[in-house]
């Protein structure tokens, strides 16, 4: 993130509520990368995180009027990205079909007992599953939150966040011999 | 032996106890496969956090800027617009009123309930001050949908206003109707939003 924004946040954030576009882009390039990140990590395309960076930049514009200063101006702008890339998860419909996907080629991969590193396995996880891993391991959300902005119980987010972790320990060769 | 299961060991790593987690951290204490299970899960969730961090390839702020910009001049042209819109409105069902039959016909009557209903509701939502309050995002998406309809039906409203007087009316009635059921939608958001966090 950017430290001179960081340092002068109070500043950028009054520009930015009086309607300065200077500001707002300031916002916009100290922002850009990690909201950027957590959208490409809970999204299945790039395409998609890019309009998840669009659609949450749109909000911070027309909402800095909203934002308090109570929490810090990060963690205000990732909440609307998140909720932003769970919102394209549910517009895109994946959910419907990710169970049965991510069902089959769990079973594909338990056959074959294929390794995978971090990254291919992390994207082979159901987009739920990985959007409760991303937010709640990377991220730091709890499991109240989660469900929060997914509209579901702690429990759901508790039991996503254990199968997907089930699965990437499979997946990533780390069984335990017992 | 019978080992934890990845829901248990999960909860071992959050902050607060749970029911349970005593008799679980005495377990991994005492079981090298669980104590080995849980080091992994550590380090796994490290190296998430230690993933690269991902950069968009296209720069999305032009769009963004222009998108700001739309909004900025479609807003000071709709309220514009709604004051020409009610004032129009107005005059129309003044000179219904003092029309030769003297009496404003029933569609014209519900129109203006529903006008005054709108006002009524606006006037509510103004005082919780939406501008100035801080949303959860989730709620600050539904806000913002529920404004895009009513703009949308605020320019439908508009466009009425150029129909002939039958057809008008009763879109104009349907469209009044759709708006304070919006607005009502959008109060309710506001006003839930505001007693969840004790504003």
């Amino acid at each position: 993130m950017d430290s001179y924004l960081l340092a002068n946040a109070e500043s950028v954030v009054a520009r930015a509520r009086a309607g300065d576009e200077a500001a707002l882009e300031e916002l916009y390039r100290a922002f850009e990368a990690p909201v950027y990140n957590l959208a490409r990590r809970i999204c299945r395309t790039t395409e998609d995180a890019e309009d998840v960076l669009q659609e949450t930049f749109f909000e911070v514009c027309r909402s800095i009027g909203r934002y308090r200063e109570e929490g810090s101006l990060w963690g205000w702008v990732r909440t609307i990205a998140a909720s932003k890339a769970l919102m394209r998860l549910r517009r895109n419909k994946y959910r419907d079909t990710d169970q049965l996907k991510d069902e089959i080629m769990g079973h594909r991969r338990e056959d074959t007992a294929l390794r995978m590193d971090l990254e291919a396995a992390l994207e082979r996880l159901s987009e739920t599953g990985r959007a409760v891993v991303w937010l709640h391991d990377v991220e730091g959300y709890t499991h109240d939150e989660i469900a929060g902005m997914m509209g579901r119980t702690p429990s759901f987010s508790k039991s996503q966040l254990a199968r997907a972790h089930q699965r990437l320990r499979r997946w990533l060769g780390e069984e335990v011999e017992t | 032996m019978t080992h934890l299961s990845m829901e248990a060991l999960l909860s071992l790593r959050e902050a607060g106890l749970e029911p349970g987690d005593a008799a679980a951290r005495e377990h991994v204490d005492a079981c090298p496969v669980c104590r080995a299970e849980l080091d992994r899960l550590h380090q796994r969730v490290a190296r998430l956090k230690a993933l690269p961090a991902l950069r968009p390839t296209r720069d999305r702020w032009p769009q963004v800027a222009a998108r700001v910009g739309a909004e900025r001049r479609g807003r000071r042209l709709r309220v514009g617009g709604l004051v020409g819109l009610a004032a129009a409105a107005s005059i129309a069902l003044g000179v219904a009123l003092g029309g030769p039959a003297g009496r404003i016909a029933g569609g014209e009557q519900e129109i203006r309930m529903a006008m005054a209903r709108s006002q009524a509701l606006e006037s509510a939502l103004s005082q919780y001050d939406p501008e100035g309050r801080v949303l959860d995002g989730r709620t600050a998406g539904i806000a913002q949908e529920l404004e895009d309809r009513i703009a949308s039906v605020d320019r439908e409203l508009e466009m009425t206003e150029l129909l002939e007087r039958q057809p008008r009316d009763e879109q104009l009635l349907k469209l009044w109707r759709e708006r304070v059921g919006l607005l009502d939608a959008l109060v309710d958001v506001h006003v839930t939003h505001a007693s969840n966090v004790g504003l």
